[in-house]
Protein backbone atom coordinates (compact mmCIF):
# COMPACT_ATOMS: atom_id res chain seq x y z
CA UNK A 1 0.00 0.00 0.00
CA UNK A 2 1.30 3.14 -1.16
CA UNK A 3 1.15 6.44 0.71
CA UNK A 4 -1.71 7.73 -1.45
CA UNK A 5 -3.63 4.61 -1.32
CA UNK A 6 -3.45 4.74 2.46
CA UNK A 7 -4.26 8.40 2.83
CA UNK A 8 -7.32 7.72 0.67
CA UNK A 9 -8.16 4.30 2.61
CA UNK A 10 -8.14 6.22 6.03
CA UNK A 11 -10.24 9.26 4.56
CA UNK A 12 -13.23 6.93 3.59
CA UNK A 13 -13.09 4.44 6.33
CA UNK A 14 -16.28 6.05 8.68
CA UNK A 15 -14.59 4.97 11.67
CA UNK A 16 -11.26 7.01 11.14
CA UNK A 17 -12.76 9.57 9.87
CA UNK A 18 -14.93 9.78 13.00
CA UNK A 19 -11.71 9.57 15.52
CA UNK A 20 -9.85 12.26 13.39
CA UNK A 21 -13.21 14.71 13.62
CA UNK A 22 -13.59 14.20 16.78
CA UNK A 23 -9.73 14.39 18.00
CA UNK A 24 -9.92 17.96 15.57
CA UNK A 25 -12.87 19.04 17.59
CA UNK A 26 -11.17 18.67 21.01
CA UNK A 27 -7.73 20.18 19.70
CA UNK A 28 -9.96 23.15 18.27
CA UNK A 29 -12.15 23.31 21.80
CA UNK A 30 -9.46 23.39 24.21
CA UNK A 31 -7.17 25.80 22.29
CA UNK A 32 -9.73 28.59 21.46
CA UNK A 33 -11.55 27.92 24.92
CA UNK A 34 -8.16 28.43 26.45
CA UNK A 35 -7.11 31.22 24.34
CA UNK A 36 -9.93 33.45 25.66
CA UNK A 37 -9.36 32.24 28.74
CA UNK A 38 -5.63 33.16 28.83
CA UNK A 39 -6.47 36.49 27.63
CA UNK A 40 -9.04 37.50 29.82
CA UNK A 41 -7.19 36.32 33.09
CA UNK A 42 -3.69 37.79 30.96
CA UNK A 43 -5.24 41.57 30.67
CA UNK A 44 -6.39 41.59 34.27
CA UNK A 45 -2.70 40.09 35.50
CA UNK A 46 -0.97 43.09 33.39
CA UNK A 47 -3.42 45.78 34.54
CA UNK A 48 -2.29 44.86 38.33
CA UNK A 49 1.14 44.82 37.28
CA UNK A 50 0.81 48.10 36.24
CA UNK A 51 -1.26 49.45 38.45
CA UNK A 52 0.51 52.20 40.43
CA UNK A 53 1.59 51.05 43.67
CA UNK A 54 -0.48 51.04 46.82
CA UNK A 55 -0.99 49.17 49.96
CA UNK A 56 -4.25 47.59 49.00
CA UNK A 57 -2.57 46.65 45.16
CA UNK A 58 0.69 44.41 47.49
CA UNK A 59 -1.34 41.20 47.58
CA UNK A 60 -2.19 41.53 44.12
CA UNK A 61 1.17 42.26 42.94
CA UNK A 62 2.64 40.03 45.04
CA UNK A 63 0.24 37.00 43.17
CA UNK A 64 0.43 37.76 39.80
CA UNK A 65 4.41 37.91 40.06
CA UNK A 66 4.60 34.77 41.63
CA UNK A 67 1.91 33.60 38.91
CA UNK A 68 4.17 34.42 35.98
CA UNK A 69 7.38 32.98 37.59
CA UNK A 70 5.87 30.05 38.33
CA UNK A 71 3.87 29.26 34.92
CA UNK A 72 7.10 30.23 33.21
CA UNK A 73 9.52 28.53 34.97
CA UNK A 74 7.92 24.99 34.68
CA UNK A 75 7.16 22.76 31.90
CA UNK A 76 3.67 22.35 30.72
CA UNK A 77 2.64 18.85 30.83
CA UNK A 78 3.65 18.91 34.64
CA UNK A 79 1.49 21.70 34.87
CA UNK A 80 -1.27 19.48 33.11
CA UNK A 81 -0.80 16.77 35.56
CA UNK A 82 -0.88 18.64 38.95
CA UNK A 83 -4.17 20.13 37.37
CA UNK A 84 -5.77 16.71 36.49
CA UNK A 85 -4.03 14.66 39.44
CA UNK A 86 -3.88 17.12 42.12
CA UNK A 87 -6.47 20.47 41.67
CA UNK A 88 -9.43 18.72 39.84
CA UNK A 89 -9.17 15.12 41.07
CA UNK A 90 -12.23 14.73 41.19
CA UNK A 91 -14.76 12.13 39.77
CA UNK A 92 -16.35 12.65 36.81
CA UNK A 93 -14.44 15.99 36.09
CA UNK A 94 -14.85 16.35 32.43
CA UNK A 95 -10.69 16.20 31.07
CA UNK A 96 -11.40 18.38 28.57
CA UNK A 97 -12.00 21.66 31.04
CA UNK A 98 -9.71 20.64 33.56
CA UNK A 99 -7.37 20.29 30.41
CA UNK A 100 -9.05 24.22 29.14
CA UNK A 101 -8.44 25.54 32.79
CA UNK A 102 -4.60 24.37 32.92
CA UNK A 103 -3.28 25.99 29.11
CA UNK A 104 -5.72 29.03 30.17
CA UNK A 105 -3.92 29.51 32.99
CA UNK A 106 -0.09 29.03 31.09
CA UNK A 107 -1.49 31.10 28.26
CA UNK A 108 -1.99 33.60 31.02
CA UNK A 109 1.07 34.01 32.10
CA UNK A 110 2.63 34.98 28.29
CA UNK A 111 -0.37 37.12 27.41
CA UNK A 112 0.38 38.94 30.73
CA UNK A 113 3.81 39.78 30.13
CA UNK A 114 2.78 40.52 26.31
CA UNK A 115 0.19 43.08 27.27
CA UNK A 116 2.58 44.29 29.75
CA UNK A 117 5.63 45.27 27.09
CA UNK A 118 3.03 46.62 24.53
CA UNK A 119 1.66 49.03 27.02
CA UNK A 120 5.18 50.03 28.38
CA UNK A 121 5.93 50.84 24.65
CA UNK A 122 3.36 53.64 24.33
CA UNK A 123 5.07 56.63 25.04
CA UNK A 124 4.81 57.87 28.60
CA UNK A 125 4.11 61.43 27.09
CA UNK A 126 0.60 60.19 26.21
CA UNK A 127 -0.48 59.15 29.61
CA UNK A 128 1.12 62.81 30.50
CA UNK A 129 -1.04 64.45 28.47
CA UNK A 130 -4.13 62.61 29.24
CA UNK A 131 -3.91 63.08 33.15
CA UNK A 132 -2.34 66.51 32.48
CA UNK A 133 -6.26 67.30 30.58
CA UNK A 134 -7.59 66.41 33.97
CA UNK A 135 -8.55 62.53 32.78
CA UNK A 136 -8.39 59.48 35.29
CA UNK A 137 -5.78 57.15 35.07
CA UNK A 138 -8.99 55.08 34.03
CA UNK A 139 -10.11 56.93 31.49
CA UNK A 140 -6.43 57.63 30.02
CA UNK A 141 -5.66 53.66 29.87
CA UNK A 142 -9.14 52.81 28.30
CA UNK A 143 -8.60 55.59 25.93
CA UNK A 144 -5.94 56.28 24.84
CA UNK A 145 -3.07 53.99 26.32
CA UNK A 146 -4.74 50.50 25.56
CA UNK A 147 -6.17 51.64 22.04
CA UNK A 148 -2.21 52.26 21.20
CA UNK A 149 -1.12 49.05 22.78
CA UNK A 150 -3.23 46.72 21.21
CA UNK A 151 -1.34 47.49 17.83
CA UNK A 152 1.81 46.44 19.60
CA UNK A 153 0.60 43.74 21.28
CA UNK A 154 -2.10 41.98 18.25
CA UNK A 155 1.69 39.93 16.49
CA UNK A 156 2.93 38.68 19.86
CA UNK A 157 -0.80 37.44 21.24
CA UNK A 158 -1.19 35.89 18.00
CA UNK A 159 2.25 33.93 17.98
CA UNK A 160 1.22 32.89 21.67
CA UNK A 161 -2.32 31.30 20.47
CA UNK A 162 -0.37 29.85 17.91
CA UNK A 163 1.86 28.20 20.31
CA UNK A 164 -0.93 27.48 22.33
CA UNK A 165 -2.73 25.39 19.80
CA UNK A 166 0.37 23.17 19.02
CA UNK A 167 1.36 22.42 22.64
CA UNK A 168 -1.98 21.37 23.27
CA UNK A 169 -1.27 17.81 21.40
CA UNK A 170 -0.15 16.78 25.34
CA UNK A 171 -3.56 16.22 26.11
CA UNK A 172 -3.07 12.40 25.17
CA UNK A 173 -1.08 11.89 28.54
CA UNK A 174 -4.67 12.67 30.28
CA UNK A 175 -6.52 10.53 27.81
CA UNK A 176 -8.35 13.28 25.92
CA UNK A 177 -8.81 12.03 22.54
CA UNK A 178 -7.29 15.48 20.23
CA UNK A 179 -5.56 15.47 16.95
CA UNK A 180 -2.48 13.93 17.85
CA UNK A 181 -3.41 11.22 19.87
CA UNK A 182 -6.42 10.39 17.44
CA UNK A 183 -3.33 10.09 15.15
CA UNK A 184 -1.81 7.39 17.32
CA UNK A 185 -4.91 5.24 17.80
CA UNK A 186 -5.08 4.97 13.83
CA UNK A 187 -2.13 4.24 13.72
CA UNK A 188 -2.10 1.67 15.96
CA UNK A 189 -4.73 -0.14 14.54
CA UNK A 190 -5.10 -3.21 12.69
CA UNK A 191 -5.76 -1.83 8.52
CA UNK A 192 -3.16 1.14 9.04
CA UNK A 193 0.53 -0.88 10.29
CA UNK A 194 2.27 2.20 10.21
CA UNK A 195 2.02 6.05 11.72
CA UNK A 196 3.21 7.99 8.62
CA UNK A 197 -0.36 8.31 6.90
CA UNK A 198 -2.59 9.53 10.10
CA UNK A 199 0.50 11.61 11.49
CA UNK A 200 0.71 13.07 8.41
CA UNK A 201 -2.77 13.75 8.03
CA UNK A 202 -2.96 14.90 11.66
CA UNK A 203 -0.25 17.87 10.79
CA UNK A 204 -1.92 18.87 7.73
CA UNK A 205 -4.86 19.31 10.35
CA UNK A 206 -2.53 21.00 12.56
CA UNK A 207 -1.11 23.13 9.46
CA UNK A 208 -4.72 24.36 8.37
CA UNK A 209 -5.89 25.89 11.67
CA UNK A 210 -2.48 27.80 12.46
CA UNK A 211 -2.47 28.90 8.59
CA UNK A 212 -5.99 29.81 8.69
CA UNK A 213 -5.47 31.80 12.23
CA UNK A 214 -2.12 32.98 10.65
CA UNK A 215 -4.56 34.77 7.98
CA UNK A 216 -7.41 35.87 10.95
CA UNK A 217 -4.04 37.58 12.50
CA UNK A 218 -3.34 39.34 9.49
CA UNK A 219 -6.83 40.86 8.74
CA UNK A 220 -7.07 42.12 12.69
CA UNK A 221 -3.07 43.78 12.07
CA UNK A 222 -4.28 45.53 8.50
CA UNK A 223 -7.24 46.89 10.45
CA UNK A 224 -6.18 48.34 13.38
CA UNK A 225 -3.10 50.05 11.35
CA UNK A 226 -6.15 51.48 8.67
CA UNK A 227 -7.57 53.27 11.95
CA UNK A 228 -4.18 55.69 12.39
CA UNK A 229 -3.83 55.92 8.74
CA UNK A 230 -0.78 58.46 7.97
CA UNK B 1 -3.50 81.56 41.48
CA UNK B 2 -0.51 79.47 41.59
CA UNK B 3 1.36 79.17 45.11
CA UNK B 4 4.47 76.97 45.10
CA UNK B 5 5.89 76.80 49.07
CA UNK B 6 9.17 75.75 49.67
CA UNK B 7 9.38 72.62 47.29
CA UNK B 8 11.80 70.13 47.00
CA UNK B 9 12.18 66.96 44.73
CA UNK B 10 14.46 63.90 44.90
CA UNK B 11 14.83 61.36 42.10
CA UNK B 12 16.63 58.57 43.38
CA UNK B 13 19.47 60.63 45.81
CA UNK B 14 19.57 63.50 43.97
CA UNK B 15 17.69 66.60 44.96
CA UNK B 16 16.43 68.12 41.95
CA UNK B 17 14.87 70.86 43.42
CA UNK B 18 16.15 72.38 46.85
CA UNK B 19 13.34 74.25 48.36
CA UNK B 20 11.74 76.50 45.40
CA UNK B 21 9.09 79.09 46.36
CA UNK B 22 7.13 81.07 43.89
CA UNK B 23 4.17 82.89 43.18
CA UNK B 24 2.29 82.96 39.92
CA UNK B 25 -0.32 85.89 40.15
CA UNK B 26 -3.45 85.77 37.98
CA UNK B 27 -2.32 87.89 34.30
CA UNK B 28 1.18 87.44 35.00
CA UNK B 29 3.27 85.51 32.24
CA UNK B 30 6.09 84.01 34.18
CA UNK B 31 8.88 82.97 32.10
CA UNK B 32 11.37 80.30 33.64
CA UNK B 33 15.03 80.29 32.98
CA UNK B 34 18.13 78.37 33.58
CA UNK B 35 20.59 76.27 32.05
CA UNK B 36 19.98 72.37 31.47
CA UNK B 37 19.08 69.95 34.21
CA UNK B 38 18.40 72.69 36.54
CA UNK B 39 14.92 71.46 37.61
CA UNK B 40 12.82 73.71 35.08
CA UNK B 41 11.03 70.86 33.42
CA UNK B 42 10.95 69.53 37.11
CA UNK B 43 9.46 72.92 38.52
CA UNK B 44 6.66 73.15 36.30
CA UNK B 45 5.71 69.52 36.20
CA UNK B 46 5.05 69.48 40.26
CA UNK B 47 2.61 72.64 39.43
CA UNK B 48 -0.08 70.01 38.00
CA UNK B 49 1.70 66.62 39.94
CA UNK B 50 3.14 65.42 37.06
CA UNK B 51 5.80 64.97 39.43
CA UNK B 52 5.22 64.39 43.20
CA UNK B 53 7.04 66.80 45.63
CA UNK B 54 9.15 65.29 48.22
CA UNK B 55 8.37 68.14 50.93
CA UNK B 56 7.01 71.86 50.44
CA UNK B 57 3.17 72.58 49.45
CA UNK B 58 1.48 73.58 46.18
CA UNK B 59 -1.74 75.48 45.96
CA UNK B 60 -3.96 76.60 43.28
CA UNK B 61 -5.92 79.12 44.37
CA UNK B 62 -7.48 78.07 47.79
CA UNK B 63 -6.81 74.61 47.26
CA UNK B 64 -4.13 72.37 48.32
CA UNK B 65 -3.18 69.77 45.36
CA UNK B 66 -0.11 68.36 47.63
CA UNK B 67 0.26 66.51 51.01
CA UNK B 68 0.49 69.00 53.90
CA UNK B 69 3.54 70.07 54.86
CA UNK B 70 4.03 69.75 59.01
CA UNK B 71 7.33 72.14 58.56
CA UNK B 72 5.42 75.08 56.57
CA UNK B 73 2.70 75.16 60.03
CA UNK B 74 4.46 75.57 62.97
CA UNK B 75 1.43 77.39 64.78
CA UNK B 76 -0.83 74.00 63.69
CA UNK B 77 2.02 71.18 65.29
CA UNK B 78 3.15 71.48 68.79
CA UNK B 79 7.34 71.05 68.21
CA UNK B 80 6.82 67.94 70.75
CA UNK B 81 3.81 66.28 69.37
CA UNK B 82 5.06 62.64 68.39
CA UNK B 83 4.58 61.22 64.76
CA UNK B 84 1.12 59.78 65.27
CA UNK B 85 -0.44 63.71 66.43
CA UNK B 86 1.20 65.01 63.49
CA UNK B 87 0.08 62.82 61.34
CA UNK B 88 -3.48 63.41 63.15
CA UNK B 89 -2.92 67.41 62.51
CA UNK B 90 -2.30 66.68 58.57
CA UNK B 91 -5.41 64.54 57.99
CA UNK B 92 -7.56 66.96 59.18
CA UNK B 93 -5.99 69.49 57.42
CA UNK B 94 -5.84 68.24 53.90
CA UNK B 95 -9.27 67.02 54.86
CA UNK B 96 -10.35 70.81 54.70
CA UNK B 97 -8.12 72.27 52.00
CA UNK B 98 -7.02 69.43 49.72
CA UNK B 99 -8.52 69.15 46.75
CA UNK B 100 -9.43 66.49 43.76
CA UNK B 101 -5.84 66.68 41.50
CA UNK B 102 -8.04 65.81 38.60
CA UNK B 103 -10.12 68.76 38.88
CA UNK B 104 -7.46 71.14 39.43
CA UNK B 105 -5.27 70.22 36.49
CA UNK B 106 -8.71 70.84 34.38
CA UNK B 107 -8.19 74.38 35.13
CA UNK B 108 -4.19 74.36 33.87
CA UNK B 109 -3.29 73.54 30.80
CA UNK B 110 -0.09 71.54 29.54
CA UNK B 111 2.06 71.87 26.47
CA UNK B 112 4.94 69.35 26.23
CA UNK B 113 8.28 69.66 24.40
CA UNK B 114 7.17 66.75 22.37
CA UNK B 115 3.35 68.02 21.53
CA UNK B 116 1.92 64.51 23.18
CA UNK B 117 -1.35 64.22 20.70
CA UNK B 118 -2.87 61.42 21.23
CA UNK B 119 -1.60 59.65 18.60
CA UNK B 120 -5.05 56.78 17.79
CA UNK B 121 -7.76 59.96 17.66
CA UNK B 122 -8.04 62.42 15.41
CA UNK B 123 -6.97 66.23 15.33
CA UNK B 124 -11.03 66.81 16.51
CA UNK B 125 -11.04 63.81 18.90
CA UNK B 126 -8.32 64.77 20.24
CA UNK B 127 -9.78 68.13 21.30
CA UNK B 128 -12.83 67.00 22.48
CA UNK B 129 -12.19 63.86 24.28
CA UNK B 130 -11.11 65.51 28.00
CA UNK B 131 -14.20 68.07 27.61
CA UNK B 132 -16.73 64.61 26.76
CA UNK B 133 -14.92 62.22 28.79
CA UNK B 134 -15.50 64.83 31.83
CA UNK B 135 -18.71 66.08 31.38
CA UNK B 136 -17.74 69.75 31.04
CA UNK B 137 -19.44 69.59 26.99
CA UNK B 138 -21.95 67.68 25.40
CA UNK B 139 -20.51 66.35 22.15
CA UNK B 140 -22.21 68.83 19.70
CA UNK B 141 -20.53 71.96 22.38
CA UNK B 142 -17.50 70.35 22.36
CA UNK B 143 -17.48 69.99 18.28
CA UNK B 144 -18.21 73.28 18.33
CA UNK B 145 -15.59 74.47 20.43
CA UNK B 146 -13.22 72.70 19.02
CA UNK B 147 -13.85 73.70 15.57
CA UNK B 148 -13.90 77.53 16.76
CA UNK B 149 -10.34 77.61 18.17
CA UNK B 150 -9.02 75.20 15.14
CA UNK B 151 -10.60 77.80 12.41
CA UNK B 152 -8.20 80.11 15.09
CA UNK B 153 -5.07 78.50 14.21
CA UNK B 154 -6.16 77.98 10.37
CA UNK B 155 -6.28 74.26 10.39
CA UNK B 156 -10.00 73.62 9.94
CA UNK B 157 -8.75 71.79 7.24
CA UNK B 158 -6.65 69.04 9.44
CA UNK B 159 -9.53 68.51 11.56
CA UNK B 160 -10.24 64.79 10.74
CA UNK B 161 -6.61 63.81 10.31
CA UNK B 162 -4.42 61.82 12.95
CA UNK B 163 -1.35 63.76 14.51
CA UNK B 164 1.01 61.54 12.59
CA UNK B 165 0.07 63.67 9.44
CA UNK B 166 0.93 67.13 10.60
CA UNK B 167 4.11 68.86 10.91
CA UNK B 168 5.76 69.65 14.11
CA UNK B 169 4.46 73.70 14.41
CA UNK B 170 0.97 72.43 13.63
CA UNK B 171 1.20 69.35 16.18
CA UNK B 172 2.36 71.71 18.63
CA UNK B 173 -0.49 74.27 17.96
CA UNK B 174 -3.17 71.73 18.11
CA UNK B 175 -1.66 70.62 21.08
CA UNK B 176 -1.45 73.99 22.45
CA UNK B 177 -6.21 74.93 21.41
CA UNK B 178 -6.30 71.39 22.84
CA UNK B 179 -5.57 72.58 26.14
CA UNK B 180 -7.56 76.07 25.40
CA UNK B 181 -10.81 73.92 24.99
CA UNK B 182 -10.66 73.11 28.42
CA UNK B 183 -10.83 76.49 29.14
CA UNK B 184 -7.89 76.39 31.95
CA UNK B 185 -6.92 79.57 33.97
CA UNK B 186 -3.82 79.01 33.58
CA UNK B 187 -1.30 77.89 31.02
CA UNK B 188 1.93 75.86 31.64
CA UNK B 189 4.48 75.09 28.80
CA UNK B 190 7.49 73.55 28.82
CA UNK B 191 9.79 74.32 25.88
CA UNK B 192 6.97 74.59 23.05
CA UNK B 193 9.47 74.94 20.77
CA UNK B 194 12.68 72.83 21.78
CA UNK B 195 11.47 69.97 19.05
CA UNK B 196 10.37 72.09 16.00
CA UNK B 197 12.69 72.98 13.18
CA UNK B 198 13.30 76.71 12.96
CA UNK B 199 10.95 77.70 10.09
CA UNK B 200 8.39 76.46 12.38
CA UNK B 201 9.39 78.32 15.99
CA UNK B 202 7.62 81.64 14.86
CA UNK B 203 4.43 79.58 13.73
CA UNK B 204 3.94 78.75 17.63
CA UNK B 205 5.76 81.55 19.54
CA UNK B 206 3.14 83.93 17.62
CA UNK B 207 -0.06 81.74 18.86
CA UNK B 208 1.82 82.07 22.39
CA UNK B 209 1.63 86.26 22.00
CA UNK B 210 -1.70 86.14 21.31
CA UNK B 211 -2.40 84.38 24.14
CA UNK B 212 -0.69 86.11 26.29
CA UNK B 213 -1.74 89.72 24.58
CA UNK B 214 -5.38 87.99 25.88
CA UNK B 215 -4.82 88.27 29.25
CA UNK B 216 -4.05 84.44 30.18
CA UNK B 217 -1.74 83.47 33.11
CA UNK B 218 1.16 81.39 31.63
CA UNK B 219 4.50 79.88 32.89
CA UNK B 220 6.65 79.29 30.06
CA UNK B 221 10.08 77.14 30.36
CA UNK B 222 12.03 78.24 26.97
CA UNK B 223 15.31 78.60 25.84
CA UNK B 224 13.80 81.78 23.23
CA UNK B 225 15.30 84.86 24.75
CA UNK B 226 14.07 86.72 22.75
CA UNK B 227 10.54 85.83 23.09
CA UNK B 228 11.06 85.55 26.69
CA UNK B 229 12.43 89.34 26.86
CA UNK B 230 8.83 89.97 24.46
CA UNK B 231 6.14 87.99 26.84
CA UNK B 232 7.23 87.78 29.85
CA UNK B 233 6.18 90.04 33.13
CA UNK B 234 8.31 88.34 34.92
CA UNK B 235 11.49 86.17 34.63
CA UNK B 236 12.67 83.34 37.14
CA UNK B 237 16.28 82.02 36.50
CA UNK B 238 16.61 78.93 37.80
CA UNK B 239 20.04 76.64 38.88
CA UNK B 240 20.91 73.76 40.79
CA UNK B 241 17.24 73.49 41.90
CA UNK B 242 17.10 77.08 43.49
CA UNK B 243 15.83 80.62 41.93
CA UNK B 244 18.47 82.43 41.78
CA UNK B 245 17.09 85.79 41.00
CA UNK B 246 13.91 87.01 38.99
CA UNK B 247 12.52 90.62 38.36
CA UNK B 248 11.09 92.39 35.08
CA UNK B 249 12.77 90.88 31.93
CA UNK B 250 15.09 94.59 32.36
CA UNK B 251 15.90 93.67 35.53
CA UNK B 252 16.79 90.50 34.46
CA UNK B 253 18.78 90.56 30.86
CA UNK B 254 19.86 94.07 31.48
CA UNK B 255 20.88 94.29 35.03
CA UNK B 256 21.62 90.41 35.84
CA UNK B 257 22.41 90.60 39.75
CA UNK B 258 24.09 86.83 40.44
CA UNK B 259 27.33 85.53 38.57
CA UNK B 260 25.56 82.98 37.58
CA UNK B 261 23.18 84.88 35.81
CA UNK B 262 25.77 86.58 33.83
CA UNK B 263 27.15 83.91 33.12
CA UNK B 264 24.05 82.34 31.73
CA UNK B 265 22.88 85.09 29.78
CA UNK B 266 26.66 85.61 28.25
CA UNK B 267 26.22 82.03 27.02
CA UNK B 268 22.67 82.15 25.15
CA UNK B 269 22.68 85.70 24.00
N1 LIG C 1 12.19 61.12 35.92
C1 LIG C 1 13.46 61.41 36.29
N2 LIG C 1 14.23 60.49 36.89
C2 LIG C 1 15.49 60.77 37.29
N3 LIG C 1 16.07 61.95 37.11
C3 LIG C 1 15.36 62.93 36.52
C4 LIG C 1 14.02 62.70 36.07
N4 LIG C 1 13.57 63.84 35.51
C5 LIG C 1 14.58 64.73 35.60
N5 LIG C 1 15.65 64.19 36.20
C6 LIG C 1 16.91 64.89 36.49
O1 LIG C 1 16.63 66.05 37.22
C7 LIG C 1 17.44 67.12 36.81
C8 LIG C 1 16.60 68.32 36.47
O2 LIG C 1 15.80 67.99 35.36
P1 LIG C 1 14.83 68.99 34.63
O3 LIG C 1 14.23 68.25 33.50
O4 LIG C 1 13.91 69.60 35.60
O5 LIG C 1 15.85 70.08 34.10
P2 LIG C 1 15.57 71.27 33.10
O6 LIG C 1 15.98 72.50 33.80
O7 LIG C 1 14.19 71.19 32.58
O8 LIG C 1 16.60 70.97 31.96
P3 LIG C 1 16.44 71.09 30.36
O9 LIG C 1 16.71 72.52 30.01
O10 LIG C 1 17.50 70.18 29.85
O11 LIG C 1 15.07 70.63 30.01
C9 LIG C 1 18.28 66.62 35.66
O12 LIG C 1 19.57 66.34 36.15
C10 LIG C 1 17.59 65.36 35.22
O13 LIG C 1 18.54 64.42 34.77
MG1 LIG D 1 13.28 70.62 30.73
Amino acid sequence: MNFFEGVSTLFSSEKYMDLLIEGFKNTFIISMAATVFGLILGTIVALINLAPNSPLMWVPKAISKVYITVIRGTPMALQLFIMIFVVFAIRGFPPVVTAIIAFGINSGAYVAENIRAGILSVDIGQTEAGRALGLSNGTTMMKIVIPQAIKNVIPAIGNEVIALIKETSIVGMISITDLTQSAKIIGAGNNMASYLIPMSVAALFYLAIVYALTLVIKVIERRLRASDKR
Amino acid sequence: MINVKNVTKNFQSVQVLKGVSCTIKKGERVVILGPSGSGKSTLLRCMNLLETPNSGEIWIGDDLITSMDPALHPDLIDKKAGKSAVRRVAKAYEAEHKTDINLARRQMGMVFQHFNLFNNLTVLQNMTLAPIQLKLKTKEEAEKTAMELLERIDLLDKINVYPSTLSGGQKQRVAIVRALAMNPKVMLFDEPTSALDPEMVGEVLDLIKQLADEGMTMVIVTHEMGFAREVASRVLFMDGGKIMEQGTPEEVFDHPQCPRLQEFLSKVI
